[in-house]
């Protein structure tokens, strides 16, 4: 009887073992099933595109087809959209893939199905589904990297069979051709940029406006600049810090991140690291180190006279809160981050309570700020020219637009008189159902509705602000494969991580620290990770007719 | 032999899942192992992907941090390794020995640290070192009248905080398997010592010790086996990442992980996966084979 039982018992579990892979194997034969039909329409796709002029035929009769098809079988195809929040799969998000794909079902003949990961997950997942064929085919690559992406194969040539030109020429008229440009790598283009802010407005400082009051500082002697922020010196700022820190006393004045060159300065990061940059990039190729660069040492010189005069908390390098949150908790006032339009809003929604946005530096657009995290298309693409049409809606087409970075109106949000939005009634940040709160990895973000409180006109004043830019980066553009220095990269990376943080955040004297900082990043190879970074600027330079 | 497999197939049976799972996550991987040696693109696949020789080990060699790094990777397992088995050994000893009903209290207590996360452990430490609220600081040291020490930047506490830090954490656990060894000797073994009037040190040092000895040995070798890996959290999350204490504190995974989280480079991971091991491999197969000399019954194979 007992024996029976047993027997019982661990045939039951081979077998719940057994159809766990049956479950597998079913899904693996549904995606060879997509991927012949695939092959079919990209046949017909290579024959409209051989005929440029007839493009916008070309497009509608894809359409046509998939409609067609779906007819035919009951089913639309389905075009799957991936990027992150800070929250995982929104509650709302099965409504949401059903209100666009019945839309898109009309418009385009296909099922949109938005993928929304949380974001610590998100770098791995995405890797894992594109190297494995799971079913993504657009995706954004914030989180695991464009460049990283674009080396392991991932992304698909866009250009391919003219499929930009044939079925995502809409984009072109939203995307200028030197920001397209700019995401093109070895002359071949894996990624659409989101269209929001490349420039930034470096160093901008904020604090806390309760704190300025309550240390009486006098606001009405600073200037504002363009973007209407008070234009001010660092050395009002260090005024105002002693200021804030005699009222004060039981508060931190300053949250610390590494981000005085990301952030604080018009240092281009070329090649997508500080490992060798363009200290003066709107003139000069030349590419230098940063760590031994008078713009740093002053960084260091700034950071160390804070920390001497005890505006930054002693556990600076264990804290790894990020510097709004810690200001969000009440027991810090100021930090430094980048300004842009409509930031004043962000910042002080990210930090709970109003504040004052001081500009210390200058607007700098680096040559990696449009190819920092493009819009990509998987190589394994089942149907990439639904896939390219579905970018051009997420770009171009404002009911798409409103859905994916908003929700659905009059659930999520509702409209005012002025076309700006606000929540539904009942409805704030933590109960909506449908809140990605990643507006600026969108593929448009100006497609779709202006949060109340913003400029309804939000979109012209950046796009503005980006023209309007003074200190371009000449590299605008220049991307770099550095898996061949990958040994010298992984200790770089170490020897920077290990030495950084006494010295950015002021906790030992800059000339010994800085020394120490250079010399093991030297032994880690800095010098040929440099020299092959120059050849490989040099040559791009050449080729673009850049001098 | 049929007889066999008829008589013992509820027992195949039961090891068919297990079976199953080892030959799927453990032997149906292996080939991907030529990854190590390509440099990976998903277009081509694992297998169409251009070779590329030794290239992808060449970060693990080739800087000055090479030896801190396997240095350190090797010394603080070496001190587990030691550490832990005596300490886990001395608590199972205790533990069988005792009698009161507590007993089972005192086990949980034991075991509980072994059942937290690394980050939480991260944060308890936190709580004892942070410079200005920290126990130690805050507390101790200020009653002491002495100055504050900034212990994520003094790198000489490290070794000992994390021996310690892991002691804590594994003793338990470790101690489980050793209590469970000691709980099947032979109860007349010790009843007939104490009829010849052994006393309780003698039946410890005479009997408890010598018959753990196989125990101890094949935890020893499955440990050696993985010397060349380290706890990730314990040497990334607990020193909380600071790089004035990677001198004491990096080792061959946190190495990888700060150098790769960027790259995304999966044939440099491989690469760093396969050399691990491969010398774990060569160390198990060397000191089991050591074992064997010196005591032949002890071995595992």
């Amino acid at each position: 009887m007992k024996k029976g039982l047993a027997l019982l018992l661990t045939s039951a579990l081979v077998f719940s073992c057994l159809t766990g892979c049956g479950k597998t194997e079913e899904a693996g034969s549904s995606a060879q099933s997509t991927d012949t039909t695939a092959a079919v329409t990209a046949d017909a796709g290579t024959e409209a595109a051989a005929d440029a002029g007839e493009a916008l035929d070309a497009a509608e009769q894809a359409i046509a087809d998939r409609k067609a098809k779906a007819a035919e079988s009951g089913e639309y195809e389905k075009i799957v959209v991936s990027f992150f929040d800070w929250t995982g799969a929104p509650a709302g998000i099965d409504r949401i893939n059903a209100k666009l794909s019945a839309y898109t079902e009309e418009t385009l003949g296909v099922d949109v199905e938005l993928l929304i990961i949380d974001s610590a997950a998100y770098t791995e997942d995405i890797k894992l589904m594109l190297s494995s064929g799971e079913q993504v085919d657009l995706f954004s690559t914030c989180g695991p990297g464009y460049m990283t992406c674009v080396n392991n194969g991932y992304t698909a040539d866009l250009e391919a069979d003219g499929l930009l030109d044939t079925y995502g020429a809409g984009l072109k008229d939203f995307i200028r051709a030197d920001y397209l440009d700019a995401c093109r790598v070895g002359g071949t283009l894996y990624g659409v940029p989101p269209i929001k802010d490349y420039a930034i407005q470096t160093a901008a400082v904020c604090i806390g406006t309760e704190y300025l009051e309550g240390a009486g500082v006098d606001l009405s002697t600073f200037q504002k600049d363009d973007l209407g922020y008070y234009k001010c010196s660092w050395d009002d700022i260090d005024d105002m810090f002693a200021k804030m820190h005699a009222a004060f006393p039981d508060k931190t004045v300053y949250s610390t991140q590494d981000n005085m060159l990301t952030q604080g300065s018009c240092v281009d990061n070329i090649g997508g690291d500080y490992y060798g940059t363009l200290l003066n990039p709107s003139q000069d190729l030349t590419i230098e180190n940063v760590y031994e660069s008078e713009i740093f040492k002053t960084w260091c010189e700034r950071f160390y006279r804070w920390n001497q005069a005890g505006y930054i908390s002693g556990d600076a390098l264990t804290d790894t809160n990020g510097a709004s949150a810690r200001i969000k908790s009440g027991a810090y006032m100021a930090m430094m981050a980048c300004g842009k339009p409509a930031y004043e809003n962000q910042i002080s929604g990210e930090c709970g309570r109003p504040m004052t946005v001081f500009d210390v530096g200058e607007p700098f657009m680096s040559s990696s700020a449009v190819s920092s995290f493009p819009w990509c298309m998987n190589q394994n693409c089942a149907d990439p020219i639904a896939a390219m049409q579905v970018l051009q809606a997420l770009y171009t087409d404002p009911v798409v637009a409103n859905l994916v970075c908003w929700g659905e109106e009059g659930v999520e949000y509702v409209v005012n008189d002025d076309t700006t939005i606000n929540w539904a009634a009942g409805v704030d940040a933590n109960t909506s159902q449908y809140y990605p709160n990643v507006l600026w990895m969108m593929p448009n973000q100006y497609a779709a509705h202006v949060w109340e409180g913003d400029p309804v006109d939000v979109g012209e004043q950046t796009a503005k602000f980006n023209d309007n830019c003074p200190v371009k980066s000449k590299a605008l553009g220049f991307t770099w494969d550095n898996s061949d220095y990958a040994a010298e990269y992984t200790a770089l990376q170490n020897a920077y991580q290990e030495y950084s943080g006494k010295v950015i955040y002021g906790f030992v004297d800059p000339e010994t620290g800085l020394k120490e900082l250079n010399d093991a990043l030297y032994a880690a190879g800095l010098e040929e990770y440099m020299a092959a970074k120059q050849a490989a600027l040099n040559e791009w330079a050449q080729a673009a007719g850049i001098n | 032999m049929k007889k066999r497999i008829r008589r013992y197939f509820p027992v195949y049976l039961m090891a068919l899942p297990g079976l199953l799972y080892l030959f799927i996550n453990n032997y149906m991987p292996l080939p991907g192992l030529v990854l190590a040696f390509k440099k990976f693109n998903a277009q081509k696949g694992i297998f169409g992907s251009d070779f590329v020789g030794w290239k992808n080990f060449k970060y693990l060699f080739a800087t000055k941090d090479a030896f801190v790094i396997t240095r350190n990777t090797i010394l603080y397992n070496l001190a587990f390794i030691v550490i832990n088995t005596i300490l886990a050994v001395f608590v199972a000893v205790l533990l069988a020995e005792m009698t009161s009903r507590m007993k089972k209290i005192y086990q949980c207590l034991i075991l509980l640290p072994y059942m937290i996360s690394m980050v939480i452990v991260s944060y308890l430490v936190f709580g004892y070192l942070s410079s200005d609220n920290g126990f130690f600081n805050h507390t101790i040291l200020s009653a002491l009248g002495k100055e504050p020490i900034n212990w994520y930047m003094e790198k000489k506490y490290w070794p000992f905080i994390l021996v310690f830090v892991n002691a804590w954490k594994v003793t338990g656990y470790n101690c489980i398997i050793y209590l469970s060894t000691i709980l099947g000797i032979d109860r007349g073994i010790y009843e007939s010592a104490a009829i010849d009037g052994c006393s309780k040190w003698k039946q410890i040092t005479k009997i408890t010790i010598p018959m753990l000895k196989p125990t101890v040995i094949m935890m020893t070798l499955l440990a050696v086996g993985r010397i060349f890996y380290s706890d990730f959290g314990l040497f990334y999350q607990v020193p909380q990442n600071q790089g004035a204490l990677f001198s004491v504190t990096n080792t061959i995974d946190t190495y990888v992980y700060r150098g790769l989280l960027e790259l995304g480079n999966m044939s440099m991971s491989s690469a760093a996966g396969l050399y691990q091991s491969v010398i774990g491999f060569i160390l198990i197969l060397g000191a089991n084979l050591l074992v064997r000399k010196l005591d032949p019954d002890s071995a595992l194979f």
